[in-house]
C-alpha cells in the first residue's frame, strides 16, 4: 500500500497505478481542472477543515501554480506532496496535521 | 512604425516567455503575501520593478530613451486603481497574466479578455460623461515623472531609491527574524534591535542572493532541462527587465491595457462601426492619427505567441475549460479590469511595474489604489477561510 511519503515530483518514481491508489484511499478528492487561483487554495483550506487529523485530501489540477501555492497555503493544517501527471493532470496530496 | 515591428515581436516574445516561465503574477504577488505572508513572487516583482527602475534611469539620463508615460495625477489613480485591482483579484488574473495564461490555453482567460473589451468600450462610449464628472474634478495636477524634475540625475537618483529599497527590506526581514521564536522580545524592542536588524536583514539579502545566483549558474549548466523546468521569479525578472530596456530605448514604456483598448477600438471598427468618431479612441489613444495598428498592439500580440511557445515547449500547454462557476469572474472580472485600467488610467503593468521605473506621480498613487483593491478583494474571497493580514 503506498503511503504519501511515497509520493514525487517525478511520476517515474511513483507510478500511475501506486498513485492512482493512494487517489482511491483518499477521504475528499476535489477536482481544481480548470480553476485558477486562489480557488483552489480556498476550497483546500474549507476542505481541510472538514477532515480530521491524518486524512487525506486530493486535489486534481492542471493550473501548475497551484502545485505551488497550495501547499503553501495548507502548510499550517496539513503535509503536502505534489504529483506532476503524465498527461498535464498534477495531484496534489495533502495529509491533514 | 515598420522599423520596430521586429522589436515588438522580440519584446512581446520575450515577455510572454519570462513571464510565463517566472508564473509571474502580480494578483499572485500581493494576494498571497495578504492571505498567507508568501513572498515568493512578490520578490521578483520587486526585482523586476528595482531593476528597471535602475536600467531606465540610466538610459533616460543619457538620453536614449524614447517616451515617458505620465497621465495627469489625482484621485482618479486611487479610485480607477482600485477598480482594476478588486477587478484583477476577482478574475485571478492581472492584465500581464491574463495574456499570458491565453497563451497557456486557459480558455476562462480568453472570456477575461473578450470582456476587458466590454470594460473599454462601456469607458469609451461614456467617456465626454466621465470627463467633465470624473477626469475634471479628481485630477489635481498635470503628470510628471520624477526622472524629469528631480534636481538629481535619473540614473544616480534611481541607484538612491534601489539602495533605499533593498535597506528598507533589509531592515524589515532583519527585524522579523529577531523576533521570530520570542513574543516578548517583539513587544519589548529596543534601540539596539532596530540599528542591528537592517544589518542582519542585509546578510540575509546577501545570502539569498548569493544563494540564488549560485542555483542560476547550476542550472545554466543543463540549459535544455533547465529552460523546459519552472524558474524562480527572480530569473524571469532578470528577462523581463532586458527586454524592457529594449523597449525603452525604442519605442516607450511596456503598457498592455492601453494596447488592448486600442485593439478593441480597431475590431470594433473592423466590423463597420466608426471607432473613430468616439473621442476617446479617435483623439486620445489613437491621438487623431486613424484607427490601425500600432507597434504596442503588435507586441502585446506577440507576448500571447511568446506564452505559448514557452508553455509548449516545457509540456504545460493543454487547454484548460473552465468550471461553470467561474464564469462570474472572467466576466465581472475582466469587465472591471477593462473599466478600471481606463479610469485610472494603467494596468498593474502601466503602473506598478512601468510607472513605477519611470518614477511616474500617477502611477505611486495608482498602484497604491491597486493594492488597496487586491487587499479588500482578498480579504472577501478567503473569508470563510480566514486571511494572514
Amino acid at each position: 500500500m503506498p503511503s504519501i511519503d511515497d509520493v514525487t515530483n517525478t511520476p517515474d518514481e511513483l507510478s500511475e497505478k501506486e498513485a492512482d491508489t493512494l487517489l482511491e484511499e483518499a477521504d475528499l478528492v476535489q477536482d481544481m481542472r480548470g480553476e485558477v487561483c486562489p480557488y483552489p487554495q480556498v476550497e483546500a483550506k474549507k476542505g481541510l477543515q472538514t477532515l480530521s487529523a491524518g486524512e487525506l485530501l486530493v486535489q486534481e489540477t492542471d493550473h501548475v501554480p497551484s502545485t505551488e501555492n497550495v501547499p503553501k497555503a495548507v502548510e499550517n493544517d496539513a503535509e503536502a506532496s505534489v504529483w506532476r501527471g503524465s498527461d498535464a493532470i498534477d495531484r496534489i496530496y495533502l495529509r491533514k496535521r | 512604425m515598420d522599423s520596430t515591428l521586429p522589436v515588438a515581436a522580440i519584446v512581446g516574445i520575450g515577455l510572454g516567455v519570462f513571464l510565463q516561465k517566472g508564473r509571474f503574477c502580480f494578483v499572485n504577488a500581493f494576494r498571497d503575501f495578504f492571505a498567507y505572508k508568501d513572498t515568493r513572487v512578490t520578490k521578483g516583482v520587486l526585482t523586476a520593478i528595482i531593476l528597471t527602475m535602475v536600467f531606465w534611469g540610466l538610459t533616460y539620463q543619457l538620453g536614449y530613451h524614447q517616451e515617458l508615460w505620465t497621465p495627469k495625477w489625482g484621485m482618479t489613480g486611487l479610485i480607477g486603481g482600485f477598480v482594476f485591482g478588486v477587478g484583477m483579484t476577482y478574475a485571478g488574473g492581472c492584465a500581464s497574466g491574463t495574456l499570458y495564461r491565453a497563451g497557456e490555453g486557459y480558455l476562462q482567460f480568453w472570456l477575461t479578455l473578450l470582456f476587458m473589451g466590454g470594460g473599454y468600450a462601456s469607458f469609451t462610449a461614456i467617456f465626454p460623461t466621465l470627463q467633465s464628472t470624473y477626469f475634471a474634478p479628481l485630477t489635481i495636477d498635470n503628470g510628471v515623472s520624477l526622472f524629469a524634475i528631480s534636481p538629481i540625475p535619473a540614473g544616480f537618483l534611481a541607484v538612491l531609491i534601489a539602495g533605499a529599497v533593498v535597506l528598507v527590506y533589509a531592515a524589515l526581514t532583519g527585524s522579523k527574524a529577531a523576533n521570530n521564536g520570542s513574543p516578548e522580545r517583539a513587544t519589548t524592542k529596543t534601540g539596539l534591535l532596530t540599528v542591528i536588524a537592517p544589518i542582519t536583514g542585509l546578510q540575509t539579502f546577501v545570502s539569498d542572493t548569493r544563494t540564488y545566483l549560485r542555483g542560476l549558474v547550476h542550472a545554466l549548466r543543463t540549459p535544455v532541462a533547465s529552460s523546459k523546468r519552472p524558474w524562480d521569479p527572480r530569473s524571469a525578472a532578470l528577462g523581463i527587465t532586458a527586454v524592457a530596456v529594449l523597449w525603452f530605448v525604442q519605442v516607450s514604456i511596456v503598457g498592455i491595457t492601453g494596447p488592448e483598448a486600442r485593439w478593441t477600438g480597431y475590431l470594433i471598427s473592423q466590423v463597420g462601426i466608426n471607432a473613430a468618431s468616439f473621442e476617446y479612441w479617435g483623439s486620445i489613444l489613437f491621438q487623431g492619427q486613424g484607427i490601425g495598428i500600432t507597434a504596442d498592439m503588435v507586441m502585446i500580440g506577440f507576448v500571447i505567441i511568446g506564452s505559448f511557445l514557452a508553455s509548449l515547449w516545457s509540456g504545460d500547454f493543454s487547454l484548460r475549460i473552465p468550471k461553470r462557476r467561474r464564469l462570474p469572474n472572467a466576466v465581472g472580472g475582466g469587465f472591471l479590469m477593462g473599466a478600471g485600467s481606463r479610469l485610472a488610467p494603467g494596468c498593474n503593468i502601466g503602473n506598478i511595474y512601468s510607472g513605477i521605473a519611470e518614477l511616474s506621480i500617477h502611477s505611486f498613487i495608482a498602484s497604491v489604489g491597486i493594492i488597496v483593491g487586491v487587499y479588500v478583494m482578498t480579504h472577501w474571497i478567503y473569508r470563510e477561510v480566514g486571511c494572514a493580514i
